[in-house]
């Protein structure tokens, strides 16, 4: 069974445009498939829908059209139980903030029915985990944005759910803080098998914390894989550089006999960047050949397009970007 | 319904408000202005005053009519005992604001707060029902102002003893109307004024905006309540059955509207 899984999920939210009621599609005809236990970011810019899905996903508002179940419980039908069964790191982290650590934690178990007597330990449990025990009794109000998003992942773990949504958990956060917070994701993805499923704008922290990336724009999902797979999108793009003690002009010769296509040549650097169409199988003869013929190459690397190359490709080459003034009011 | 969530949702408002100054200050200082401080500079005057100088004409057919009602001695008591009771009176409606204006102040405060301070969406994203967040919400905002009503009635009921006594011989309150009052329609108007304190939380932004707006919607429910305890002193029994059937009717109906808004989709795309 999937943890979680969509069919052509959509959402329409009711907007004012010029004065009429008009539709804007959010989530545009998306499909998941999460396995248990895997890490999935939804990485996408402002506005591209993730936080809507993120909502979907946790019952909280109606799809539109089409479907998601979460661990075989459909989001509409079964809503309750989906609730009971997903933690929720929201967007902003909202703590009360005049009451303590201790006290925004127990409110929510309360919420969860967690019984009377496994909140106080849980509570406790949790915030050992999450380094804040001197700080349990303080006013959420009083701790540092990034322990107070630390509480929030707490809150949203409470109820030790199987899935736990995380709704940009660094973007509000100075970088120390971001680490420290994505520090705490890798440390509670390891724990236990938990499906996560994050939202992120910020590449680097899909790339580090998770095992599998959908790209979201306009409410579509436009590309999906490990990092690894997105980046073979862009395979065709690879170039490979050699670099010689000594240049000699028959170094491109060598190539091009070979039709190899040549990309860059850089006398200066005593280097020539070619394309290689099967990597894995030609670069070993290429090297072999080389130094049969005594070229004096010292250096040979791939150059991989960056995923963040990959990522804004993708994005940008979605027609234009959209109107991002529409926030709900 | 799940009693146990919507107490913790009570129990988590009730903390916020001992912590809030808005609503301490509203909890205490209007009690203490309405129920003691005003009461006491106007009756304590009249109290003071050379009863001849009350002496003349009678207060009027009406008033007279009024009073012998619920005042078995009326006819006989002097003009000036007369002017006390009757100002007793008026000022005990003003006792009577108190749970309608608290509870427009600790509702605005737990329900725009929550939308003020985002705090809402993690609320909805738990198993709680709407209409358990509604009651919650409800017995938070009322529960202040129950007290408040409780003690500062109390005070007002021995403040106008202790003024009346010399003149009366007896106790003039604690009477049937003002038991009813203080007990039944104070915690019904309380309740109303809740409901529209949530019916309100969607148009407006910050818990200030709230309390602009919510001052002017009290206003229908002080004059209601004013005209409520009048028609009580021309025919008791059959007013007070008609007004707790209409209250309650208002209570329901607006009870709907007021879970409608709390429909998770509303009150995130309206409220988040
Ligand atoms: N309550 C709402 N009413 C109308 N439009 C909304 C509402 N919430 C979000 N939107 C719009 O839906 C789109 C997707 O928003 P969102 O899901 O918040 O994106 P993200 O989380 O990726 O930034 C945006 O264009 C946004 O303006
Ligand atoms: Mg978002």
């Amino acid at each position: 069974m999937l943890a979680v899984e969509a069919r052509g999920l959509t959402k329409d939210y009711d907007i004012k445009k010029d004065g009429q009621r008009a539709h804007l599609r959010a989530v545009d005809n998306l499909d998941l498939a999460i396995n248990k236990s895997e890490i999935y970011s939804l990485l996408g810019p402002n506005g591209a829908g993730k936080t809507t899905t993120t909502r979907l996903l946790t019952s909280i508002l109606q799809p539109s059209v089409g479907g998601a179940k979460i661990l075989g419980y459909d989001i509409v039908e079964d809503a309750s139980t989906v609730r009971s069964n997903v933690g929720l790191l929201t967007e902003t982290p909202a703590l009360y903030e005049r009451l303590t650590v201790r006290q925004n934690l127990e409110f929510i178990a309360r919420l969860y029915d967690i019984p009377k007597e496994d909140i106080k330990p849980r509570v406790e449990e949790l915030v050992d985990l999450f380094d804040l025990s001197d700080k349990i009794d303080l006013p959420s109000g009083s701790l540092s944005k990034g322990m107070r998003q630390k509480v929030a992942i707490a809150r949203a773990m409470i109820h030790d759910p199987p899935v736990i949504f995380l709704d940009e958990p660094t973007a509000s956060l100075a970088p120390e803080s971001a680490k420290i917070v994505r520090e705490q994701i890798m440390k509670l993805s390891k724990l236990e098998a938990r499906t996560f499923f994050i939202c992120t704008h910020n590449l680097f922290e899909a790339e580090r914390l998770s095992s599998r990336v959908g790209i979201i724009n306009h409410g579509k999902l436009i590309a999906e894989g490990s990092p690894e797979q997105l980046r073979d999108l862009r395979k065709d793009e690879t170039m490979t550089v050699f670099r010689f003690s000594v240049w000699d002009d028959v170094i491109q010769n060598f190539f091009q006999e070979r039709h190899y296509e040549v990309l860059e040549i850089k006398p200066e650097r005593k280097s020539i960047s070619i394309f290689i169409n099967d990597i894995e199988k030609e670069t070993p003869t290429i090297i072999e050949e080389l130094i049969k013929q005594n070229f004096p190459m010292f250096e040979v690397r791939h150059e991989y397009p960056t995923l963040e190359r990959i990522y804004l490709d993708l994005v940008q080459s979605e027609n234009l970007p959209r109107n991002q003034e529409e926030e709900s009011s | 319904m799940n009693w146990r969530r919507i107490w913790a949702l009570t129990k988590k408002d009730l903390m916020e408000f001992t912590k809030s100054k808005y609503v301490l200050s509203a909890v205490i200082g209007i009690p203490l202005l309405f129920a003691i401080l005003m009461p006491l500079g106007t009756i304590l005057p009249i109290a003071k005053a050379n009863p001849a100088d009350f002496e003349g004409e009678g207060l009027g057919g009406f008033i007279d009519n009024l009073f012998s009602k619920t005042i078995d001695d009326w006819a006989s008591l002097s003009m000036h005992t007369q002017t006390l009771i009757m100002l007793a009176y008026a000022m005990f409606i003003v006792v009577l604001m108190l749970p309608i204006i608290i509870p427009a102040v600790t509702a605005s405060e737990t329900i725009v707060g929550e939308k003020e301070r985002k705090t809402m969406e993690a609320i909805l994203a738990s198993p709680i029902t709407e209409t358990e967040i509604v009651f919650a919400k409800i017995i938070s905002s009322l529960i202040p102002s129950f007290f408040a009503t409780f003690i500062s009635a109390a005070g007002y009921i021995i403040l106008i003893d202790i003024m009346l006594f010399p003149f009366l011989g007896y106790l003039l309150f604690p009477d049937f109307l003002s038991i009813i009052f203080v007990l039944v329609f104070g915690p019904m108007f309380s309740i109303i004024s809740v409901e529209l304190m949530i019916m309100i939380s969607t148009k407006v932004k910050s818990v200030r905006d709230s309390y602009q707006i919510g001052s002017l919607v009290v206003l229908p429910l002080i004059m209601l309540i004013g005209a409520e305890m009048f028609s009580f002193f021309f025919n008791t029994v059959l007013t007070l059955i008609i007004g707790l059937a209409v209250m309650l009717v208002i209570i329901f109906i607006l009870f709907k509207f007021a879970t409608n808004i709390f429909n998770r989709e509303k009150a995130i795309t309206k409220m988040i």
